[in-house]
Order: C-alpha cells, then structure tokens, then sequence
C-alpha cells in the first residue's frame, strides 16, 4: 500500500521511539480513487516532525512519517494519530473496530483536511457508527488543547497551498468556518479532535514556501504542537 | 522423687533448705565417739590377721569387709551424736497466710484433672471448702488466714462462695500489691496464690515481685490447669497496620498457634461489620505449633473499622473463645498527593497518570518538561502548590506524599535538590517511585550523586557509545513475580492470588533501557525478567525501606502497553490496578506533620492509655516548644481534654495519658500550637472493651508461677501438694517463730545404710571364706 511513496531512510519498526508520528492509511474511499488518506503525505508529516523536534526539543520522536493501518498488528503501539480528507474514508467494520478499540484504550486521533457539509456528512456517518454513545462537541478555547504549549486565542482558517500561495478564498466549497471540535470520553478526555473547514496539513508541508503566508504555517504549527502535547499528557 | 526423699529423710527437701542441721547429743557422747573409733582400728587389727581361703581370692578383697563393718558402726556413731533438723516454726495463731485466688474467667477452663468437676474453679472450692482435710482447714489449724479474690485489684472475700469466676482480666502484679498492702503491719508466714498464670498486666509484676522480695514475704504458687491443652487453636497474634487509605488492600500479618491439630487446614475469615471480606485457608505445619498467615483484603469503607479474625472453631477443641482477635484500623477518605516531575513527554506517565486520574484518594499532579526550561504542569489546584520544574525549598517537596521522578537526567538536578529528594524519604517518610527511561537510574547519570542512595538498585557508571544519545533498549521482557511479590499487595492484580499470579504471566512483554540486574543489601526484588543479553535477570521491580520512607524502582517505560496492548481486553483492569496500588502502597504509611498514637489500639476498661503526639514544622524538622493538646472523645459523647508534654527524650515528641473507663471507640484529636499559632491537628482511635487477653495462651504458664515463687523465696505447688505447703508455710522465718529441733537420727535412710553395710560385710566375708 505504501510501495509508491519515498521510504524513510530508517523504518520505524527499526528504531524504537517513543512519539511517531502516525498516519491513519484506511482502505475504503468514496471519491478520490482509494489514496486520500495519502493527500500531503509524506512530506506534511516529515516537515511536521522537523518543526516538532524543534519546538518540543525534550521529545524523544521518530524523525518521518509512519503510515499505519488500523489493522496493523503494531498499530496499538502508536498512540497518536493523525488523518487527512476524511470526506471521502470509509472505514471497513475491522477497522472500524480497532479504531474504536484504539481510542477508548487513550489512542488520540488528529482529524483534519476536509471541507464543506457533504464532506463533514460523510465523517459525521463514519463517526457515528465508530463511537454512536459519544457526542461531536465544539471544543471551547480555554479547553487544554489550546493552551497546553501554545496559546491559540484564535482558530484560523488555513487554506490549501494553491489558495494559500495566490491570495485566493481561504474556504473551499460551502466550508466558510473554521471549527475545531472532538470527542471527549466518559472521564473528559478528548479521544479525537476534527478540524474542520481548514487544512493544518498543508501549512506544515508548505511551510518553507515563500509564498505560502507565515501566519498559517505559525498557526498550523501551534496547533500541531499542542496536540502531541496533549495527547501525550491527557 | 520428693516423695520417696521424705521416706528416706523423714522430711521434705523443702524443710532441709529452710532449717540448719546440728547434733543434739550431750557431751559425753564425744567420748563414746572415741570408743568407737577404738573399735574401728581393732576392727580393723582382726581383719588384718585373717587370710582369705584360696590362693585365687584377688588381694584387693581384704579390705573390703573392714571398710563396711566401719560404715556401719559409723552410722551407728552418727546416731549417738543425735543429729537434728533446727527449724524456725511458725507459733499457732499467731502468724497470717494471704490466700489469693484467681477470679478470672479462665478459671472455668475444663481442664483440671485433680479437681471433681475437672475445672479449675472447681479444684479451688475443693481447696479453700474448709472440709476436713482442705487446704484452708490444715492452715486454719495454724494460721490466721485472710482470702483475697483478685482480677484486677483484690478484696477481701470471707468465703469461697463468693468467687464467680467471671472477671475479663487477672492482673497478678496489683492483686500482690494489694494484699501486701492489706496485710501490712501483721505477722505474715506468707501470701498463697491460686492461678493458673494467666496475667493480663505483666509489666506491673515486676514490681510486685520486687517489693515483696523487700518485705521477705514468700509467695507461695498453687498452679491450676494442664501445662498444655491438648487441642486447641488460637489467633495468637495479629499486626495490622493503624491506618490505611479507603479502598486500599489492607495487608495484615495473623499467627495461628495450634495444639493437636498438626497438618490440619482451616480457614481463617475476616470480618468487617459483619461481613466476611476474605477467607484464607491456613494449613499447620506437622511438628510445629505456630503458623504465620499473611491475609489481603479490600478497606472498603471509610472510619474505623473493626476486623475480626476468626478460625472457626474445630471438632474436639477445648477452648474456642480464643479462636478470634480484632483489630482495630481507621480507613481513611484523603487524598494523599504525589508529585510526579518527567523530563520529557512520554506515553508512560500520561498512562499512569491517567490510571489513577480518578481514584478519590491519590491526588497526582504532574510537571513535564516538555523542552528546554519549559514546562506543563496538570492537575494542580489550590491545595497543591505549583512550582516551575522541580522545588528547590523542603517546604514546597515535603508538602507531598509521593514523589515520582521519570525520566530526568541527573545533570539537571543541583545537588541540593537531589539531597532534598533523599531527604523527604528520609526525614520527611514519603514513598519515592523511580521510574525506567533512557535518562533515570545508571543510565541518566545517578551513580555517585544522592539520588543512588535512594534507589533500591545498585548503580553503576554508564558509558554512552559515541554518536548514540541513548542507552539500546531491551525488549521483549517477560516480567515474571519472584516468591515476594507473589506476596506482596501491590501486586495482586486479581482478588484471588492465584489468578492474579497466572495472570502475570500472559501479561504483554515490555522494553526497558534498564540493565539493572542487582538490587541492594536490604531491598526487595518483587519483579524480574530475563533479557538476552545479560546472564542476570534485569530486575523489574523492587523496593526498600530508606529511614522512615520508602523507595520504589520500576525499570520498564512501557507499561502502558498493558493499557494500549490488543491482547488485552478493554474493559480489563489491570493496568490501572497495578498502578493504583503501587501508588497507594508507596503512600501509604507516610506520616503527616502532626500526628497522635496510642501505645496500643485496644485495651480493656479501666486501663491507662498512654498518648503520644509527634510535632514538625512544615519542612519536617521537629518543634520542642509547642503547646498540645489532645481532646478525648469518649464513646458517650463526652470530651476530656488531656494537655501533651516534651517528653524530652525525643525531639518533637509529646507524651501524656488518659484512664479509659467506658466500653466503646474513643477518638482522639491532637491540636499543636506555637506561639499561638495552629502548626497542625492529627487524629486517631482506639478502643475499650474486655479482650479476654487471658483466654489466649490459656494453658498453665508455669514460666509466670515459677517467676513469682522464685523472686519472693516462694515454691510452686501442684493440688495434691497441700500438706507441703502447709508444712513449708509453718516453718517459715516470716511471722511469728519459735525455734524447734527435730531428730534426726530415726531416718528410714540411716537404717538402711546400717542393714546395708552390715549386710554387704557378711556377704563378702562369705565370699571370700573368712570366719
């Protein structure tokens, strides 16, 4: 599944780490030919970790990216979790198991990178059969995960590069508004964030781009840091 | 063999050791002394002249019928002489005798055999009916006699009728003092004690026996009862920690002592308020009369509870009041904080954190540093106190029980800090938990700093392989119990052990950067792996004892797996299990600032109880000028208060006391002030009731009569000893004597020697053809 992209200089079942950054590879799509998972990958998630090791300099992390499946037999190993274009997955019943299984044992799922009300319908769908006794809440800004390591007074709306780099909309199709919600367990801890209308992901990977504006890749970074935080203490 | 020294010597030997021996001959007797010993060297002249018949008779032979006929006419002399016994005799009716006896319950033992109805009541009655032939009649025959009853205190008692039986406890020491003194003043030949050595205050018979040692008053012993039951089993003993937090496992130390019932397997129940918590089945040892069981079992609801320790009672045992004990611990809602300071993110603490997150009675607040000289700090509130990385005042540290400590380089610490951390184990007595990562222990650089002191592991220098920032990581670590963790309460994963030790072994394995294989003198290993690259088992787990803390190592860095692992259930338990009792073990018996202790937890109506408070300032150092006070809450409701004193002998320390009266729980509230400042309050419990403290060891204690009979010049009697005793008692030196000679010389003994050697002559002169 993963044979088409760059392979990392050292596979992370050969170095034991304590943080990776992991990506969710499910197999089912709706639209985008079986790869969405794969949007930005893996340069978004290298470049992410480049700025992660430099900002959380304490933290013992895998330098590239570790895309995972939930049926993966290591994949329990990885508590953190991070997603793209969830619009179009769909999750198989054994996947949808482990995931559920992977959350309420304290995984911690970054949901982020898709737009719109058909596409927030279909995760929406996806979540519902994942986790039906659990609310999707809009989580408040004085909640931990804006302030764990960064104080993020403000969700921002990060556009894709193309928009990012021109000046264009910062939306895409009906999705004006940013939001960021989750999913808190029976304790309050937050098992999965959703950030909606807005694409963390390409901030972080077109972070070195001149023209791609810095208050975004800030922001995306922020962001990016308070969660691994977060999920690594909550 | 008295006996059959009276039938030789006409007395007992008793008599022989009071009375001197002395010739009671007249003088002229010396010179029949002379003739005889004449008629020894004639005797001897005749022999001499005499040859034995027959070459073969051996020459040694000769002088053998001389050497008896002179024994003989020796014993002859000797009775000539008038030897005489000369004893001090007490004159009739003019010396007393206290007689005390035993009123206690155990008295009604079955277990008499002298007596008609076998009990040792019974063989009391018998003795003091004043029957012909009774013992209190052969001493009225000599004595004024005085009868005491005693359990605690004695009185005056007129008659045997008036015993009962029935009093909870029998203090020896106080009934001695008591009838010295209600006899003082009058000639007294002795005191008599009926008992069967049961003594509920032996710290006070000491000095008793000392003051009538003084007095030169003999205390003679009448023992009652068997020296040993013959089936019987008994909670002999039973430690249980004062206090525990609710919901904590309450670990408690019972010996059982048995006779007769050797390979036996019984259960031992515990109760709580009714309820059976825990049964244990224990099984004697053949050959050994004592076993010690260790029993586990939840402290589930808050107060002071009363556990009961019960063996149910066996088929043919003779005592079964002695089958059960209680104790008393206080559970407790508090919450204990612990600081858990992490050098960098890690999935470990957050785990563990969030295995205890809701256990109302450990409070965890944790500071990470998350980079350089930042830090995260959670769960702090307004009863916490927040500090940027790790204190640098023991005020700040030692207002925490615990303390955890991840993984953190030792380069980070300044050296006060690190003797801080040493000393709030030390002096402070909080619980410290060194947790495994690739910068704790040896490998973060702790051997030789005051951190290595603290660990239960031996330390050792690390050299890192150049290039390489961290340790290689061991991995597929199969933590295996070794025989003390099987025992030991943080460990118990499941309520029943054998579960919970077949549940350790399917456990996921785990990875340490740890290569720990020895742990100190004095630690405890509870945990061990076995890794491929090193001979020793790495030790997983273990712990010591560190002044009045304790110190806890834990070398794997992720045991969350336990938590995350596909192979374990998600509703199972036992990663938050383990981790909540390891911290609440490790919490436990962390004293506070202020606190108050009772010498024991139970004591019977009546008794002193002796107080005693232990004051420090907030960063532990004891305070000798504090003004403390402890308020009594008596089971009635009514409160006394009882002012504390230095009790000079320890720094900080506060000791007064309180008599105890009424039945029921009392609480006691400790208040500490300086210059009128509150420096803190404690609290604790105990309580009052009949404990039948006698009940247990119940058999005859001859070491305690023995004791008594020793110290005072006294003897021991058995019940059919009477006339001896009575005997002993008419010559003693005490009371009111006259001097009395006795012969000697009608000795059954002096006559037989004489038949003897006379005998012994004509046989060898027989033999040896003499005429």
């Amino acid at each position: 599944m993963f044979e088409r992209y760059l392979e990392p200089p050292v596979h992370p079942d050969e170095v034991l780490r304590e943080f990776y950054f992991t990506r969710l590879a499910y197999s089912g799509n709706r639209y985008m030919g079986g790869a969405s998972w794969s949007v930005d990958f893996p340069k978004a998630d290298r470049q992410f970790m480049i700025g992660l090791k430099r900002l959380l300099d304490q933290l013992d992390a895998y330098d590239y990216d570790n895309p995972r499946m939930a049926t993966d037999p290591e994949f329990f190993r990885f508590p953190f979790l991070y997603s793209v274009e969830v619009g179009y997955m769909v999750l198989s019943p054994d996947e949808r198991e482990h995931l559920r299984r992977y959350l309420l044992a304290g995984g911690f799922w970054v949901i982020d990178d898709f737009w719109g009300s058909w596409e927030w319908a279909n995760l929406e769908r996806e979540l519902s059969e994942l986790l039906p006794e659990y609310p999707i809440v809009e989580i408040p800004l004085d909640h931990p995960i804006f302030h764990c390591f960064y104080d993020v007074e403000e969700i921002l709306q990060v556009p894709n590069v193309g928009n990012g780099r021109y000046g264009g909309p910062t939306w895409e199709r009906d999705g004006y508004t940013p939001h960021v919600r989750g999913i808190f367990d029976d304790h309050g801890r937050l098992m999965v964030v959703i950030n909606w209308n807005t694409d963390l992901g390409d901030a972080w990977e077109w972070a070195e781009d001149e023209w791609y504006p810095v208050r975004f890749s800030h922001y995306a970074y922020q962001m990016g840091v308070n969660f691994v935080v977060y999920a690594m203490s909550h | 063999m008295a006996g059959l020294f009276e039938f030789l010597f006409k007395y007992r030997p008793s008599l022989f050791e009071e009375g001197r021996l002395a010739l009671a001959a007249p003088g002229w007797m010396q010179v029949a002394a002379l003739v005889a010993g004449g008629a020894l060297v004639f005797a001897a002249f005749t022999y001499r002249r005499m040859r034995p018949a027959g070459a073969s008779r051996p020459e040694r032979y000769r002088w053998l019928a001389p050497t008896l006929r002179s024994l003989a006419i020796g014993v002859l002399v000797l009775c000539l002489l008038q030897p005489a016994l000369v004893l001090s005799t007490v004159v009739p009716q003019e010396s007393f005798v206290g007689v005390l006896v035993d009123d206690s319950g155990s008295m009604a033992m079955p277990d008499e055999d002298a007596a008609e109805d076998g009990t040792r009541a019974g063989a009391v009655r018998e003795a003091l009916s004043g029957q012909p032939g009774s013992l209190l009649e052969l001493l009225a025959e000599r004595f004024q006699v005085r009868q005491l009853a005693f359990g605690r205190g004695a009185e005056r008692i007129e008659s045997v009728d008036q015993l009962r039986f029935a009093r909870s406890d029998s203090r020896i020491g106080e009934a001695l003092l008591a009838a010295s003194d209600e006899l003082a003043g009058l000639p007294l030949a002795g005191l008599v004690v009926f008992s069967d050595g049961a003594d509920s205050e032996p710290a006070e018979l000491g000095d008793a026996l000392l003051a009538l040692k003084a007095a030169g008053t003999p205390v003679h012993v009448v023992g009652l009862g068997r020296p040993r039951l013959t089936k019987d089993i008994e909670v002999s003993r039973v430690v249980a920690p004062r206090r525990v937090l609710e919901g904590s496992t309450v670990e408690v130390e019972v010996t059982l002592s048995q006779t007769g019932f050797g390979g036996r397997t019984v259960n031992l129940e515990v109760e709580d308020d009714g309820r059976i918590v825990n049964v244990e089945p224990v099984t004697f040892p053949r050959g050994s009369s004592a076993v010690t069981a260790r029993v586990m079992f939840a402290g589930t609801d808050e107060g002071a509870r009363e556990f009961r320790f019960r063996v149910v009672a066996q088929p043919g045992e003779e005592l079964t009041l002695n089958n059960e004990r209680t104790a008393l611990v206080e559970v407790r809602k508090r919450r204990e904080k612990i600081f858990f300071f992490e050098g960098e993110p890690r999935h470990e603490s957050k785990f563990l954190r969030r295995a205890v997150m809701f256990d109302e009675n450990l409070h965890v607040v944790s500071m990470t540093r998350q980079a350089a000289n930042k830090f995260y700090g959670i769960n702090f509130d307004e009863n916490t106190k927040r500090f940027d990385g790790f204190p640098t005042r023991r005020e700040d540290l030692f207002e925490y029980q615990g303390v955890i400590l991840g993984s953190m380089e030792a380069s980070f610490f300044t050296h006060d800090q690190m003797r801080m951390l040493v000393d709030f184990a030390v002096q402070r007595g909080g619980g410290v938990l060194l947790l495994g990562a690739h910068r704790s222990f040896s490998e973060g650089g702790f051997a030789g700093t005051p951190i290595a002191e603290l660990s239960p592991l031996v330390l050792y220098d690390v050299e890192q392989s150049s290039g390489e920032s961290r340790p290689p990581l061991i991995q597929d670590l199969q933590l295996e119990l070794t025989p003390q963790g099987r025992a030991h309460p943080a460990m118990l994963l499941r309520d029943d052990r054998s579960e919970s030790n077949e549940l350790w072994t399917t456990l996921p394995s785990l990875s340490a950067y740890q290569r720990a294989t020895e742990v100190k003198a004095g630690a405890t290993a509870l945990l061990l792996a076995e890794t491929p690259i090193q001979r020793e088992p790495l030790v997983a787990l273990a712990y010591h004892r560190i002044g009045r803390g304790r110190a806890i190592a834990f070398t794997p860095h992720d045991s969350w797996h336990w938590q995350m692992s596909a192979e374990i259930a998600l509703e199972d338990q036992t990663h938050e299990r383990l981790w909540r009792q390891m911290l609440r073990w490790l919490v436990s018996y962390v004293p506070d600032r202020i606190e108050v202790e009772t010498d024991r937890d139970r004591f019977e109506p009546g008794s002193t109880v002796a107080l005693r408070a232990t004051v420090r300032d907030a960063a532990f150092r004891e305070v000798n000028r504090a003004q403390v006070t402890a308020a009594i809450e008596m089971p009635s409701g009514e409160e006394v208060e009882v002012p504390l004193d230095w009790s000079v002998e320890r720094d900080g320390e506060f000791v007064g006391s309180f008599v105890a009266a009424e039945r029921g729980q009392y609480r006691v509230e400790v208040d500490a002030r300086s210059e009128g400042e509150l420096l803190g309050v404690a609290a604790s419990r105990f309580s009052v009731d009949n404990l039948n403290e006698e009940l247990f060891g119940a058999a005859r204690r001859d070491s305690v009569l023995r004791r008594i009979a020793r110290e005072t010049g006294g003897r021991q009697y058995g019940l059919d000893e009477m006339d001896g005793l009575v005997e002993d008692l008419s010559v003693s030196r005490e009371g009111t004597t006259v001097r009395e000679a006795r012969d000697l010389w009608d000795m059954p003994i002096l006559f037989l020697l004489l038949v003897v050697f006379l005998g012994g002559e004509w046989a060898v002169r027989r033999r040896l053809g003499m005429s």
